[in-house]
């Protein structure tokens, strides 16, 4: 028996060994945990870099059950971005609740880890796995703080109903077994393209869009999203709203259009109608968000509605052009939702007691910490769609390949809703700007160390997305023409 | 092609222009945080800095071609056909000009307004300047909308801090509008861009190419993309029924913050209206001209109606901006010499008298610490001087002759009376409107009885307020007596855009005589 190729997933190897190494010389420690950060880190930082070294491979590997391409290598080095600054974030958070433990890494590796497996994955085996992987390390996240009410209940909502969402998916994969007698990506997809049981075929199409939409928060799937964004760790919230969001969508691109190729016709117009759907949804109820947080959370199932109108677009046109514009929106979103979240860990470092997510507490934040405060509106500009920032590249690009697919009455409503959207981050900046805070304030000390790190990534992705995108314009159309080169 | 001195030393001139206000808000934001005197004089300096650079240009610019002028262009997104492209012709060196102009001026009238947070103040006023004179530069759609939004950020937070008791109100008011009109734009932008990627084969944002290449677009297409921009412009300009973010946001803001409001971004709208609605659309252009008549007119005798009842001077004025960017809009869409050039000379006009009449307000209201038009009266007994100004600027507005208001408005009616003379009465209308409210305010602030003693008190504008006030009157002046050298700059752009609709307005000819004698049916 020949030995397998590694190559393929080397970059998995290095984040499985430094998840295995945190686990080991986590218990050696006493309470200084700055080795558990550094070994996190390093491993993060070395799968980008195995990952971004072997840009332009294209190979198979482990009976084609998994690749390395531009594509999955795209999105690995968005996760270790993601990752970066998700650690970078969180020791003096986890500090300030006492709970600085290695494991916290350890579960966070692992969850990146089956997010890199998610985007690699070219067998329907491997997807489950990998998908697996990663629901059960954010349960366990989410759950972290597991003295507090809060956390234990994001826990044990985010796994019983993820369990469930994980079985339906499961059982749309197996009805799809059952068809074709492959696992195979290629192969299962040349098979339905055969046509038979087409209404089968829709219904298992239907089971793994509900499984996947729970995973990206979509609406109606969405329920658990803000519950579980306000009890998670807040650095882990952060996490959630990008990382799982962005492995979810490089699944669902490669099962639609791999897998489900030959439902072209019924899913473009699934995923048309639950876009508006889910526009709805997450902008109407963040309006009346108080608690920043859970504005952010209905926030993030907006930005989803905005990423299945491109999914809708990609589906009636096939143009390449909303493919590369999803994978460009996620990196944008990334960025500015990451940095949104870290302003959240600052502002709880600070008052660990008092601050508690809401718009009032944010009150005057200005004069408090004017820093926080820029950061902060940066952050949410761009998630309003201000040209100069990331947002806004992402949803022009985004935007521009709906119309591109003949769909400008819905471009029209998505524009529409982001400037409903514009609403609720203004708001933000009211409190932040133009109120003053009602109590006395203590002038926290500035952002620094790892925390501002992990804000200026943020920060100088945004900026440098929105003000030179060509550079990612053209990574993310290579990525997505190598895809669909299968 | 000849080249001018500028591009001879391979100088930058826009690019220059359009960016020195941010680095010299850099500057301030990096070295003189806390130095008060510093950080006001550096704002001074670059605003007049900027005002020089940009007489530069307008001395160097070549006022016989309508063609754009110290151009720049480099690749920015290739990949989609995005450059940085900037530009100006005739019509966008004026409004650069007057941005540059009213900043000075701004920055000047508040120099002891703000007492909180002063060095972000002025942070703000110089990257709104920076965004306001990239509006009018950038030939690039993309650009364009970038710059078109930018500058609603730093007006956004002018409002909002500094600004009146319900500022929070009237700054997410104006933000929202504006933002809900300009998505709506951008589907747009990227819709005819789209189209002409797939008939001509390249996807361009350049302005000027799609100009050309949009002359095949499909009716609907034109139709909705149509409404889309001027929907947009109209909410900027503002024009019946997109106005009723005007007075909140006017009455709020402080004084820069309506000089510059009032001054140059309702110019914005107008612009825009030009270079997009008539450049990409004149077939649609030509079939709007009812409706757009009307809504102007509206504009005109419904904003000096509302008006003559305000009890506050600075909502006066705001109304009456509504009304008079009414004849801006009116004048526009004559297609005829007089109406456009009057019509974009109307923009420059409203511009230096309006925001000269918001800076006055502000003065008043810095020792009074009232607006209400009740609580005056008897003015001129304790400042003179300002009563002096202010009548002035006053009677620019109503259109005395001899002053800059006018030459535009008499171009503006001629244009349209021209066109159809129904229009024209009913602007005319407007015209007596406007006359009543200012004389009346005038005369119940200014005249009268000094019904409260205490104003006896006051003091007279003081030295830096009078040096922020002369320019604005000496340029009411000197375009009110001898205009030719501003219509010089005008006078190809203007031939441009009527040349433009040309062929459409003789081929509609009928139509448009349908609907008008409909109009002079009553």
């Amino acid at each position: 028996m020949p030995t397998p190729d590694v190559t393929p997933i080397i970059p998995e190897l290095i984040l499985m060994v430094a998840a295995c190494l945190v686990l080991v010389v986590e218990p050696f420690l006493k309470l200084d945990k700055t080795a558990v950060v550094a070994i996190a880190l390093t491993g993060l930082l070395a799968y980008g870099a195995a990952a971004f070294a072997l840009l332009g491979q294209d190979m198979a590997g482990f009976n084609d059950m998994v690749v390395i391409n531009d594509y999955a290598i795209f999105f690995k080095v968005l996760f270790a971005a993601a990752g970066v600054m998700t650690v970078l974030m969180s020791p003096r958070y986890l500090e300030a609740h006492d709970r600085h433990l290695g494991e916290y890494y350890a579960l966070l590796l692992f969850a990146i880890l089956g997010m890199s497996v998610l985007a690699a994955a070219r067998d329907l085996m491997a997807f489950y796995v990998g998908l697996e992987l990663m629901a059960v390390s954010s349960y366990l996240l989410a759950g972290f703080f597991r003295y507090q009410l809060r956390s234990n209940e994001a826990a044990l909502k985010y796994f019983l109903t993820g369990s469930f969402a994980s079985a339906i998916t499961l059982y749309g994969i197996s009805m799809v077994y059952g068809f074709t007698g492959a696992t195979n990506y290629a192969v299962v997809g040349t098979a339905l393209a055969g046509g038979e049981n087409t209404l089968a075929v829709a219904f298992a199409t239907a089971l793994v869009f509900a499984g996947l939409g729970f995973k990206v928060s979509v609406a109606p799937f969405h329920m658990w999203t803000p519950d579980v964004y306000e009890g998670a760790p807040t650095p882990i919230a952060g996490f959630f709203s990008v990382g799982p969001k962005a492995a979810g969508f490089a699944a669902i691109l490669m099962m639609f259009l791999a897998v489900f190729e030959a439902s072209v016709d019924t899913w473009t117009v699934i995923f048309i109608a639950f876009s508006i759907f889910t526009m709805l949804v997450g902008n109407l109820f963040a309006l009346v968000q108080r608690n920043v947080k859970r504005m952010l959370a209905y926030s993030s199932i907006a930005h989803v509605g905005y990423l299945l109108a491109g999914m809708g677009a990609l589906g009636r046109s096939g143009d390449l052009l909303a493919g590369e514009a999803i994978l460009l929106y996620l990196a944008a979103y990334t960025f500015m939702n990451m940095g949104a979240f870290g302003v959240l860990v600052y502002l709880k470092t600070q008052q660990p007691v008092t601050f508690d997510y809401t718009l009032d507490d944010m009150a005057g934040l200005a004069r408090r910490s004017p820093w926080a405060a820029i950061l902060m509106s940066l952050f949410m500009f761009s998630l309003t769609g201000i040209p100069g920032t990331a947002g806004f590249i992402g949803k022009f690009y985004l935007f521009n390949a709906v119309v591109r697919a003949d769909l400008v009455w819905l471009a029209a409503i998505a524009v529409i809703f982001s400037a409903v959207s514009a609403y609720y981050y203004l708001r933000v900046m009211i409190y932040m700007f133009f109120r003053e805070s009602e109590e006395e304030f203590v002038v926290g000390e500035s952002i620094s160390g790892p925390l501002a790190a992990s804000l200026g990534l943020a920060a100088a992705g945004v900026l440098f997305i929105g003000l030179v995108p060509a550079r990612l314009v053209d990574a993310s159309v290579g990525a997505f023409q190598n895809f669909l080169g299968l | 092609m000849e080249f001018t001195f500028a591009e001879q030393l391979g100088f930058r001139g826009l690019t220059l222009l359009t960016f020195l206000p941010v680095i010299g808000a850099l500057v301030m934001l990096l070295f003189m945080r806390g130095k008060a005197s510093a950080y006001k004089a550096t704002a001074l300096v670059t605003s007049l800095a900027t005002f020089a650079l940009s007489m530069y240009l307008a001395v160097v610019f070549n006022t016989d071609s309508a063609a754009f002028q110290f151009q720049e262009n480099f690749v920015w997104i290739d990949s989609f056909g995005i450059n940085y492209h900037m530009g100006v012709d005739g019509i966008s060196m004026l409004l650069v000009m007057l941005t540059s102009f009213l900043s000075v001026i701004a920055i000047l009238g508040s120099w002891n307004y703000v007492k909180d947070r002063e060095l972000a103040f002025f942070i703000s006023l110089l990257i709104l300047e920076t965004g306001m004179i990239g509006v009018f530069t950038s030939m690039d759609l993309f650009l364009f909308y970038v710059f078109w939004e930018i500058q609603l950020i730093p007006m956004y937070f002018v409002i909002g801090i500094w600004g009146g008791e319900r500022r929070v109100y009237a700054a997410i008011k104006f933000f929202l509008y504006t933002f809900a009109g300009s998505v709506l734009m951008l589907v747009a932008i990227l819709a005819v861009v789209w189209w002409h990627s797939t008939d001509a084969g390249v996807t361009t944002f350049d302005i000027l190419t799609l100009q050309e290449g949009l002359s095949g677009l499909p009716s609907n297409w034109a139709i909705w993309s149509f409404l889309a921009f001027f929907i947009a412009f109209a909410i900027k300009v503002p024009m019946f029924p997109f106005h009723t973010w005007l007075p909140d946001a006017h009455v709020e803001a402080p004084t820069a913050g309506s000089v510059i409001l009032a001054g140059v971004l309702l110019k914005m709208g107008a612009y825009g209206m030009i270079r997009f609605n008539i450049g990409f659309f004149p077939e649609v252009a030509v079939d709007a001209i009812p409706y757009v008549l009307i809504l102007s007119v509206i504009a005109i005798v419904y904003g000096a109606w509302v008006s003559i009842i305000q009890p506050d001077m600075k909502k006066l004025v705001a109304y009456s901006s509504v009304s008079h960017m009414g004849f801006v809009t009116a004048g526009l869409f004559v297609f005829n010499l007089q109406g456009v050039e009057g019509s974009i000379l109307y923009m420059i006009n409203h511009g230096i008298l309006t925001g000269a009449l918001f800076q006055m307000v502000g003065f008043f209201y810095e020792r009074t610490h009232t607006r209400l038009i009740r609580d005056y009266g008897g003015m001129a007994r304790p400042m003179p001087v300002a009563a002096a100004f202010f009548s002035l600027f006053v009677m620019g507005s109503v259109g005395l002759p001899g002053l800059n208001g006018f030459i535009s408005e008499f171009l503006v009616l001629l244009g349209v009376f021209r066109y159809e003379k129904v229009f024209a009465v009913f602007a005319a209308l407007g015209l007596i409107g406007s006359a009543a409210y200012l004389l009346w305010m005038y005369q119940r602030t200014m005249f009268q009885e000094l019904t409260n003693e205490k104003w006896l008190a006051l003091k007279d504008i003081n030295a830096r307020e009078i040096l922020t006030l002369a320019p604005l009157a000496a340029s009411a002046l000197f375009i009110g007596i001898y205009p030719a050298p501003i219509l010089r700059f005008l006078e190809a752009p203007s031939e441009n855009i009527i040349a433009q609709v040309e062929p459409f307005l003789a081929q509609k000819q009928s139509i448009m005589e349908l609907a008008s004698s409909f109009l002079g049916g009553f």
